[in-house]
């Protein structure tokens, strides 16, 4: 059985130092001291934790890597430029291998924070204090207290009251050189406010191994409309681990789609907690596994108020050896009438040795609710692919129709047209389908 | 003799492991012609039409099938398609999230070269004028393949492609059932709109009415997963006059030809 074991370089002493680093007040490095006391007293998660039991645990390891502070080169890489053209967004922070090396601010409406995390503890203490680390407890996990503790750059945004954010907000997180690093994303939305953002990792493919650490924190005040896309298309060398949890407030309403195309192995972690009456969480996934690539992803909605609605659609493919896994839970708390939760996930086997493994779950505590769950894995459908193939269409060309139709379901509920295409052209290129690639 | 024509020698077929659905099937249409195949229920129609066309479920034990003259045993499906073969399926099946403008425009690239695809504006002028010709809103190449279309609308559908495609042979199963006249006008149009020289089809129908608008050349009737006889239209007329059971004994006594 494969074990993970510690990595000496994730000490107490690089701990002080990487707070000193950034002259922290004493309420972060304290928070950050005691994740790392939860961190060093909790054992790594192993195949018998149900929420690891199908992970391919050693892809996520972290001994031997060290801790990275910088790239080898601070430039933006083209990739990413066309990407912060491309998007529209008007606030874009660019994060690579934990350092933030670029800042390009024009967001036009009053009141809205957007800087990376680590200058927003000191110009923005108390909102940063108020938030931080309240969507994602830090003493939940080994790997929830290592973000907690380690993490070293990321974006803040805050969005006051009634104020609508027109154009996306995002962030690329980049990297040059393997190693350890980690990053954190707060994103605070008051009263009836709105802001669209975009969380994207990507890289090209490098020699030696990165481990990248990711945590995003949605707080939805009442009546807050937030979307969030994190799009996860790292090189092949890459392990992401990513958790994304959002609170919802009274009527707020949050969409997002979380996207895993590249690295070697990633997990993405994406819960809800309906705190507030009449609020509604719509959660959509994709994740298409080549080469052996292993995802696996885990989500929650959990329902504490009543009157509320969540809604899980994840669709994934596999292919060439890979692995993929789903898991989540609805879970409705006791006096949470009038819940209203579904939760699908469908996979599509593409040949023999991948496998896609399906774990829906319910856990409900109140009477008066209406909850669902399915799931679905199978092989593209003959008769399907026979039909496609009776117009003339070869067999790869067949399989690109069968795929991009398959995940269609979850791309047509995508309300934000630019990034939808780009996650388009993102599927076709790993599907080979003839001159997409030049395009990304 | 013309070398073009699509012909079937002595098929027998199955599911994979099973008994012989095909039990020796001959039949030959010329380029140019239009012939109709009729039989019971269970007769075979439809295996011989997805037998042709490749369907995999199948196999071959016997016999050949040939386009102009070529066997396309060893071809797999997408080459029978683009060596000239269609067929309108009997039940047309439902493809999600891909939109009849996208599958027909990669399937009219799959027959021509990579370097040649189509021009969007000549694709779009000659979709358009398919879903003219069979009447039909335009709003209709958008919506995703069959998904959520009527019965109706899904034959409609197995007929603008033929348009679109234009194949040199057509089988045609059925695409008449389940549609009311006006459809059924409409249908037939679509078909005899491809009609020519370099074109031929197999249509198989349960229904002399569909022969009113698209008269065949030759008429062919099908029982136990063989061609037990062929004759010209008036056959189709008095099939529907008289019944199965009449022309099995006309067969059988010698009175009509074998
Ligand atoms: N995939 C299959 N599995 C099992 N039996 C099959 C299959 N395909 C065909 N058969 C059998 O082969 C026989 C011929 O069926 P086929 O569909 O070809 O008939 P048909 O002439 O098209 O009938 P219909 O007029 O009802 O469409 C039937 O007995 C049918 O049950
Ligand atoms: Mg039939």
């Amino acid at each position: 059985m494969a074990t993970l074991t510690d990595n000496p370089l994730l000490s107490a002493g690089a701990l002080e130092a990487l707070i000193r680093s950034g002259g922290e007040p004493d309420w972060l490095a304290e928070e950050r001291r005691a994740a790392l006391r939860t961190f060093d007293a909790t054992p790594w998660p192993t195949e018998r934790d149900e929420a690891w039991r199908y992970s391919d645990l050693k892809r996520f390891a972290v001994d031997g890597l060290e801790p990275t502070d910088g790239p080898d080169d601070d430039a933006v890489s083209d990739r990413i430029r066309m990407r912060m053209t491309d998007s529209d967004a008007e606030g874009i922070l660019v994060h690579k291998n934990g350092r933030t090396i670029e800042r390009q601010l024009a967001v036009r409406e009053a009141g809205v924070l957007v800087t990376d995390l680590r200058t927003a503890v000191t110009e923005h203490e108390d909102l940063v204090r108020e938030h931080l680390y309240a969507a994602v407890d830090a003493h939940a996990g080994k790997y929830h207290a290592l973000n907690a503790a380690f993490w070293r750059d990321g974006t803040f945004v805050y969005v006051p009251k009634n104020v609508e954010v027109e154009l996306p907000l995002g962030a690329f997180t980049s990297a040059d050189r393997g190693g350890l690093s980690m990053g954190r994303t707060l994103i605070v939305v008051e009263d009836n406010a709105k802001v669209t953002f975009l969380d994207e990792y990507t890289s090209d493919t490098f020699d030696a191994r990165l481990f990248h650490g990711a945590v995003t924190e949605l707080v939805l005040g009442p009546g807050a409309k937030v979307r969030y896309l994190a799009l996860q298309n790292w090189g092949r060398n890459v392990a992401h681990m990513q958790r994304v949890a959002a609170k919802l407030d009274r009527d707020a309403r949050l969409e997002s789609l979380t996207v895993s195309v590249g690295g070697d192995a990633a997990r993405a972690e994406v819960e809800s907690t309906m705190q507030g009456p009449g609020s509604e969480s719509e959660m959509l996934g994709l994740y298409f596994g080549d080469e052996g690539q292993h995802f696996d992803q885990f989500t929650v909605q959990h329902h504490e108020a009543d009157h509320a609605f969540s809604d899980v659609l994840f669709k994934g493919a596999v292919r060439d050896a890979s692995h993929s896994v789903y898991s989540g839970v609805i879970i409705v708390d006791e006096g949470a009438q009038k819940t209203d939760a579904y939760q699908t996930n469908r996979n599509l086997l593409l040949d023999d040795d991948s496998e896609a493994v399906s774990i829906p779950q319910l856990q409900i505590g109140a009477n008066d609710v209406r909850c669902s769950h399915g799931s679905t894995t199978g092989p593209v459908p003959e008769d399907q692919r026979f039909y496609l193939m009776s117009r003339g269409m070869p067999p790869e060309v067949a399989e690109h129709l069968l795929v991009t139709g398959f995940l269609y379901e979850v791309m047509s509920r995508v309300t934000l047209p630019k990034a939808a295409e780009y996650v388009e052209r993102v599927v076709q290129a790993k599907l080979g389908v003839p001159g997409v690639k030049e395009k990304l | 003799m013309s070398e073009n024509r699509l012909e079937i020698r002595n098929l027998h077929a199955r599911i994979a492991g099973g008994v012989d659905i095909l039990k020796g099937v001959d039949l030959t249409v010329p380029a140019g012609e239009v012939h109709a195949l009729m039989g019971q229920n269970g007769s075979g129609k439809s295996t011989l039409a997805k037998v042709m066309a490749g369907d995999p479920a199948y196999e071959i034990t016997d016999g050949d099938i040939l386009i102009d003259g070529e066997s396309v045993l060893e071809m797999e499906p997408d080459e029978r398609a683009r060596a000239g073969l269609y067929l309108a399926f009997q039940y047309p099946v439902e493809v999600p999230g891909v939109s009849i403008a996208n599958f027909l425009r990669l399937a009219l690239n799959a027959r021509r070269d990579e370097d040649d695809e189509i021009g969007v504006m000549e694709f779009y002028t000659k979709l358009q004028g398919a879903v003219k010709e069979l009447d039909w809103d335009e709003s209709i190449i958008e919506r995703n393949l069959h998904e959520g279309f009527s019965g109706g609308e899904k034959k409609r559908s197995e007929i603008l492609q033929l348009l679109v495609l234009e194949p040199k042979y057509a089988i045609l199963d059925e695409t008449d059932s389940g549609l009311d006249v006006d459809a059924l006008k409409v249908v037939a149009h679509g078909v005899n709109a491809a009609r020519g020289d370099a074109f031929g089809a197999l249509v198989i129908t349960h229904y002399q009415r569909l022969l009113n608008y698209i008269v065949p050349d030759r008429v062919h009737v099908m029982a136990e997963g063989r061609v037990i006889t062929s004759g010209d239209k008036e056959l189709a007329m008095e099939l529907d006059d008289k019944g199965y059971d009449w022309i099995k004994n006309e067969v059988a006594s010698g009175a009509a030809p074998a």
